[in-house]
């Protein structure tokens, strides 16, 4: 992370466009790159398992059919302890997560529980991005009573708090299937970034750069979208990540308290719903989906944090050094 | 001001009307109110399903149901009319309903909001203080750990790890805590405080070495008088405790060159401390009441002898004393509620397993303040930590960032540049402007929280509003839902208002207008 | 000078406020030091505690909208309608067991149908107001509906007139008698039956005091309320009149006036005739309610222990922690193989038993595919019971079985008997090769309608579709949340889903099985079986002529391919140990049905 501090240094001198400052930026922030690389990892990894839709995955068991028997009692079949430090070897077996009560084999149910939240997370966070953008840029560009009539729009769906919109949208929509859910839930999370574009909005609209491409006879359109939008980038990007990590943690509260989604589809919520009381007897019925919940959340959270100080490093530059070059003395002064 | 005041509450009020319509309209379509009934096979299954439909309206559209309920909702803004918003499928008014439902959600979503505070704050100024440092990759790290671990996944982990485990251990008999335990408590205490002083290496290590050993001492000897069993601070405790408070508060408020300011401290300290002795007496017959009117005396004479020693800086000085005195007496109360701890426990419904993991009371249990105090916090302190973990992680990354943006701002530097000490700097300049971000963040927060408590209420079985609602939702009962709804909404509203208030409190640039 | 003057003034108020609060402090602490209680919680005697999944929100069951599980318990526990302190109570086979603390029920005469109940001459209430034959009149009033003059429209909603007293149940048998024919003296009440009415053994006419009602109706006395039920005519649905405002105010006691979301101030609501009165209570999830013994209670029976508490834990997972921890010490989970490795993990007792409730497939007659009874008993070939049985309720219950009747469940003594007779058990496993044989190479499309929201039926629908496709079936996923809204729509072809069989009575009997019946959802229409139903209504005292009735009727149904009925749904009760004497009881009043037989160990 210190890295970054004299990278940005370098950069500046060097002259470069600003988006790429930006991603030299972020490249250079080994948190947050190793978090994305991860997210990819196991998003393609749970993806290709199982497969989308008609495609299949390279996984041999489907997350509904039984199998025909249960292995081991449905003990997890992973062995990662090698031979010559006493353990079975490393193996996958025939289902390295167990299988859960009618044998179905629970690698490719957690698999699905992965795909499902990767969904409602490019979903919601998507529909969600692209509605408070725009309604964000619409008011904070118009002003007057276009603004205060969306900003009281606004209002009225902050007051709700997401999870009971969720629940209620969930209770409606939870048979309909993940992809319904997921962009229900998109439309009533979209007001954080709407005000955070609104306020960004209004204070670039009295920039020259909007002035000129005024006078140059641009449409409105062409204002917002092509010469403030791209500078009100970095809010809207670091933003989006922060609803696309609180996306995985409202759809597993959801599907918990049993309005998300349902049988025979699966996700992660409702897993360790389902699982709770096999917490004493079967743990991993338990923790890999909880597994597959916080670690993306986690790992999005550092490519959000990386996003933030890749857009705006200035909160880099305070260094507590500079606190120790103050005489020691100073305290008696006081 | 007072324009601003009409105009915000209109707005607000139009802002509920709206909201109330998406949310009718949402809970009645959720589901089918019916289900329960068709697929019931009693004999008169068909007179029942008319019956409630006839009594619910539900030929009605809900669009046109909602202004029914309006006109009874609108009754509560006048004193004159009566409040009637609906019965729920049981026949009792919501209006019934809501009132014990509200209380105890308030109590839990309050009880976290300030240890989240608290907490998050000091944590995210401790982090900002010492970037970089492993305490603040730690912190960092464990923040987003915690914003990433969903509510009722903490809550099962807290009951499974802390309440059974605690318990197990409590009632096992032998209730010390093992030459492991031990060592692992003080090398994580070692690391922390070592990360915390920084400095130089030699500095770290012997901060580390100080910490660890003084954690074992400490952790033998509650062992050796089974602490745990019969807790209390003692009168020796209690000394070193209030000392540390005189001298703590007064060095992060006053400054330990303050003369004033210390001595002032120090009688709030010895006040209190001699209470501990004249008190017990009292605190046996006592109520809450007492407690109260206690805390008030204290606090009225810290004020005295702040004002009294006074000097230049009078306001300082009478703050120091009154947040001594009134820590040091926290202490003295909380010394009284450790000594109801064994009778509590050896009660025969507690049976030595006191952390609760369902509902907010001992069923039958009697007893005087102190034991029903206890019995009250050990139900609530799983679910008021589940709770506070949910926002602890924000607050502490929103402080921290609030206290590294100031940091940088110029006025800062000239504060520096004046010669003011890091105390100072931190405490007078700072601190104040960091606090105006995070103000508005708590108040958008309250009602993410209510809304969180909607999990943890049902995991911990607390017969809150998330109780109320999640039941009433099942049901497809709107009324009940839109009374949740309504308090949901305007404690929302009306903690915006505080924020936009409290803005020109703290910043004195803002005009409300 | 003046600064020091000043300062004295101060120092003067701040003295004068200190000694009004030393006032206020001494009038708020407790008035009598607790010296026993101060430092030690009060000794209790025995408390059991009971976790129930929903909240009770009545003291009375007997209302539609109060007619939840955990209500029932309060009336079984308070002796209203039934329990122990009303005539009868049921125990956990299914028997009905008179009580005779409180009076006697006697069958005088078949046809017409005339039974007596006579009130024992020390009958009482908790709070010690002597039983009367009043008690037993308002009891008929309320569940005859004698008084009503209402006409119903096609939808179940009243077209005109009054319905005074809202019923869970149904007036049905009750709305034939006459006004009961009372004797003072011999403390009796004599019910003579317009239509034989072959449940007339579960009427029970010891529910709610009367003296109460009286009270809250402003009657003067117990007298004047039955002077005016005698001097009441009966309502006349043709000529309906004006609502009777007594008989209001007395319905409205009984609708919502038992309805509690705190302990009720009014002590006249806790009056109860059983061997608990409650005690204290708190609503919603998380909340309780409390029970003490009834001091006037003269039963044999009597319970050990002194509080009762009834604790509701919506969560299922937290009942079981909240065992482990000792907060509660009975609990009636769902059971799963988890569930009850768990609680054996700490070493909580199991006592298991099969729930009155079981799931079935029915197959739509009037669907197209299933027209054709070959098709459908193709399909029946294709149904894995067993292996459905062995991922659902085997790891819960090691010995269960196949469910083979659809008329009686596996607690009953008749389900042998039914099961040699109706044939259900030559689809124990599932023949594909004779599936296919009939299908003779069709591949009919089925949607099956279920529950999404039960992991019981989305297992079983799972297995089903992969067992129904090997014979050439294409099995359609038609399950759905909203699955109770779509029985009888007629947009599926066969339907997964649970009866709760009513363990006693026969009265529902027609609503499953006769054309066009209530809860004949799948258009299932035989004369025969129409004819049975009809008979087995009016079968009075004949419990071997309504066993073989409902035996025809299960073979018939097996011999139309009607469908299947799966399982019985596995029951579960467990303790923490502490509490000895808890038996199972798949009924509707579930493990506290003998709290008289509990007792605390350790």
């Amino acid at each position: 992370m210190t890295n970054a501090t004299t990278t940005v240094t370098q950069e500046e001198t060097a002259g470069q466009s600003q988006g790429r400052l930006i991603l030299k930026r972020f490249v250079t922030n080994k948190a947050s790159m190793v978090s994305l690389v991860l997210l990819v990892a196991i998003w393609v990894f749970a993806i290709s398992a199982i497969g989308i839709g008609p495609i299949p995955g390279w996984w041999h068991h489907d997350y509904r059919t039984p199998s025909a028997s249960i292995v081991e009692g449905g003990r997890p079949t992973v062995s990662l302890i090698p031979e010559w430090l006493g353990g079975a070897g490393i193996y996958l077996g025939e289902h390295p997560f167990g299988q859960n009560r009618i044998g179905v084999d629970y690698f490719a149910q957690t698999m699905r529980g992965v795909q499902n939240s990767f969904v409602v997370i490019v979903l919601l966070a998507g529909v969600a991005t692209v509605l408070g953008t725009v309604i964000g840029a619409v008011a904070g560009y118009y002003r007057g009573w276009v603004d205060a009539v969306l900003m009281r729009m606004t209002d009225v769906f902050i007051v709700i708090p997401s999870i009971v919109v969720g629940a209620v949208v969930g209770a409606m929509t939870g048979g309909l299937g993940v992809q319904y859910l997921a962009i229900f839930l998109g439309l009533v999370a979209w007001m954080g970034i709407a005000r955070l574009v609104r306020a960004e909005f209004l204070s670039l609209r009295e920039r020259e750069f909007v002035e000129a491409a005024r006078v140059a006879g641009a449409s409105d359109a062409r204002i917002i979208f092509k010469h403030i939008l791209p500078n009100a980038m970095g809010v809207v990007i670091v933003a989006a990540s922060l609803i696309a990590a609180a996306a995985i943690i409202l759809e597993a509260s959801l599907s918990f308290l049993g309005y998300g989604i349902l049988p025979p589809d699966t996700s992660l919520g409702l897993q360790v719903s389902q699982n709770q009381s096999a917490f004493a007897t079967r743990p991993w019925l338990f923790w890999f989906p909880a597994f597959f919940i916080v670690v993306p959340a986690l790992l999005i959270n550092f490519i959000g944090d990386g996003l933030r100080d890749a857009f705006d490093p200035r909160q880099k530059r305070f260094s507590i050094r500079r606190t120790k070059e103050l005489p020691e003395n100073a305290e008696q002064r006081s | 001001m007072l324009s601003f005041i009409v105009r915000r509450i209109l707005a607000s009020i139009l802002t509920l009307l709206v909201a109330s319509f998406i949310m009718y309209v949402l809970t009645a379509y959720s589901d089918n109110p019916l289900k329960d009934l068709q697929a019931s096979n009693a004999p008169n299954a068909q007179l029942l399903i008319g019956q409630r439909i006839e009594r619910l309206d539900l030929d009605v559209p809900p669009p046109l149901r909602w202004f029914g309920w309006l006109a009874g909702a609108a009754g509560c803004l006048t004193p004159f009319t009566p409040c009637d918003l609906g019965t729920d499928l049981n026949y009792t008014p919501v209006t019934q309903l809501l009132p014990n439902a509200a209380a105890s959600t308030v109590r839990l979503v309050a009880a976290s909001t300030i240890l989240a505070i608290i907490f998050g704050i000091i944590t995210g100024i401790v982090s900002a203080l010492r970037q970089y440092s492993a305490f603040d990759l730690g912190m960092t790290f464990v923040s987003f750990f915690l914003y990433s671990l969903p509510s009722f996944l903490a809550a099962v982990l807290l009951k499974e790890f802390v309440a059974l485990g605690f318990n197990n251990w409590l009632s096992s008999g032998d209730s010390s805590i093992g030459l492991i335990p031990t060592l692992i408590i003080a090398l994580v205490i070692g690391v922390i405080m070592q990360a915390l002083v920084a400095g130089s290496n030699r500095k770290r290590l012997i901060t580390f070495a100080i910490a660890a050993a003084a954690t074992v001492g400490m952790l033998y000897y509650l062992d050796a008088v089974d602490w745990f069993q019969q807790p209390g601070l003692g009168a020796v405790g209690l000394l070193l405790l209030i000392g540390g408070i005189v001298f703590g508060a007064t060095a992060i408020m006053a400054g330990l060159n303050n003369r004033r300011a210390l001595i002032g401290a120090a009688i709030a300290g010895v006040l209190s401390y001699a209470s501990y002795f004249a008190l017990q007496g009292l605190f046996d017959i006592s109520t809450v009441w007492t407690i109260g009117i206690l805390g008030l005396a204290t606090l009225a004479v810290c004020f005295v002898v702040g004002w009294i020693l006074g000097g230049n800086d009078r306001g300082q000085v009478i703050r120091v004393t009154m947040v001594v005195g009134l820590l040091s007496s926290l202490l003295v109360v909380a010394d009284r509620y450790l000594q109801a701890w064994p009778a509590y426990i050896s009660s025969p419904r507690i049976n030595n397993r006191p952390i609760a993991t369902v509902g907010e009371q001992t069923v039958g249990l009697s007893g005087d303040m102190w034991i029903m105090g206890l019995d009250t916090f050990t139900h609530f302190l799983l679910p008021t930590i589940s709770l506070t973990l949910i926002s602890f992680a924000g607050y502490t990354r929103y402080a921290r960032a609030g206290l590294l943006e100031v940091m940088n701002q110029d006025y800062i530097r000239t504060a520096r540049a004046k010669g003011l000490s890091e105390r100072v700097v931190i405490t007078r300049h700072a601190f104040r402007n960091m606090l105006i971000p995070i103000t508005t963040i708590v108040a958008a927060d309250i009602g993410v929280l209510l809304g969180g408590a909607l999990i943890t209420e049902r995991v911990f079985a607390i017969s809150g509003m998330g109780a109320l609602f999640a039941v009433s939702l099942d049901r497809v009962d709107v009324n009940p839902v839109m009374g949740y709804f309504l308090v949901i909404a305007i404690t929302a509203i009306l903690f915006n208002f505080l924020a936009d208030l409290s803005y020109a409190l703290l910043d004195p640039r803002v005009r409300v207008k | 000078m003046t600064n020091i003057l000043r300062r004295r003034g101060r120092a003067l108020a701040g003295l004068a406020v200190g000694t009004a609060a030393m006032v206020a402090l001494a009038g708020c602490t407790t008035t009598t030091p607790e010296t026993s209680e101060s430092g030690s919680a009060a000794p209790t005697g025995g408390t059991i505690s009971v976790a129930q999944t929903n909240a009770a929100t009545a003291l009375n069951s007997g209302t539609p909208d109060a007619n939840l599980n955990t209500n029932g318990m309060v009336d079984y526990l308070m002796g209203a309608g039934t329990g122990p302190g009303s005539f009868f109570y049921v125990d956990n086979e299914f028997n009905v067991v008179p009580d005779e603390t409180n009076g006697t029920v006697e069958l005088v005469s078949e046809d017409p149908l005339v039974v007596r109940y006579t009130l024992d001459p020390e009958a009482v209430w908790s709070d010690g107001t002597p039983m009367t034959t009043t008690d037993m009149l308002l009891a008929w009033a309320i569940g005859s509906g004698y008084y009503d003059d209402a006409t119903y429209a096609e939808d179940g909603t009243v077209a005109e007139g009054n319905v005074y007293f809202q019923l869970a149940g149904s007036t049905a048998g009750l709305d034939t008698t006459e006004f009961p024919e009372i004797d003072e003296e011999a403390r009796t009440l004599t019910l003579t039956y317009g239509e034989p009415y072959v449940d007339w053994n579960l009427v029970n006419l010891i529910n709610k005091p009367a003296h109460v009602f009286a009270e809250h109706a402003g009657f003067g006395s117990v007298e004047e309320l039955h002077t005016f039920l005698e001097e009441t005519p009966a309502g006349d649905p043709e000529n309906p009149g004006e609502p009777n405002e007594q008989l209001s105010a007395l319905a409205e006691l009984w609708n919502t006036g038992y309805n509690i979301t705190s302990m009720p101030e009014d002590e006249g609501l806790l009056v109860a005739a059983g061997m608990w009165v409650p005690k204290d209570f708190q609503a919603d999830d998380g909340g309780f309610i409390s029970f003490e013994p009834n001091p006037e209670w003269r039963g044999e029976m009597q319970p050990s222990f002194d509080e009762l508490i009834i604790r509701f834990i919506g969560d299922p997972n937290a009942q079981i922690t909240a065992l482990q921890n000792g907060e509660v010490h009975v609990i009636e989970p769902q059971p799963s193989a988890d569930t009850i490795a768990s609680i054996e993990a700490f070493g909580g007792t199991l006592i298991q038993g099969s729930q009155l409730s079981y799931d079935h497939l029915d197959l739509t007659f009037n669907s197209e595919v299933f027209s054709d009874p070959a098709v459908r008993e193709a399909f029946l070939l294709t149904v894995p019971r067993q292996q459905i049985l062995e991922s659902i309720v085997t790891p819960v219950q090691p010995d269960a079985e196949v469910l083979n009747s659809q008329q009686f469940v596996t607690n009953q003594p008749q389900y042998e008997e039914a099961v040699a007779a109706n044939g259900y058990s030559d689809f124990a496993e599932p023949d594909i090769e004779r599936a296919r044989e009939l299908l003779d190479g069709a591949t009919p499309t089925v949607s099956i309608l279920y529950n999404t929201e039960n992991p019981n039926r989305v297992d079983a629908f799972q297995l089903i579709q992969a067992s129904a496709s090997e014979a050439g079936f294409n099995v359609e996923d038609a399950g759905s949340p909203d699955w109770s809204s779509l029985l009888g729509s007629g947009d599926y072809d066969a339907s997964i889903f649970g009866w709760i069989s009513p363990g006693v009575g026969y009265a529902s009997l027609p609503q499953i099985w006769q054309t066009n019946g209530g809860g004949n959802y799948n258009g299932y229409s035989n004369p025969e079986v129409d004819a049975l139903a009809d008979e087995s209504q009016v079968t009075i005292g004949d419990e071997e002529r309504l066993t073989e009735i409902m035996i025809e009727i299960d073979r018939l149904t097996r011999e139309d391919f009607y469908g299947l009925p799966l399982f019985q749904v596995p029951g579960l009760v467990a303790t923490n140990g502490a509490v000895e004497g808890v038996e199972y009881n798949g009924g509707q009043t579930g493990a506290i049905w003998n709290t008289w037989e509990w007792t605390l160990v350790g």
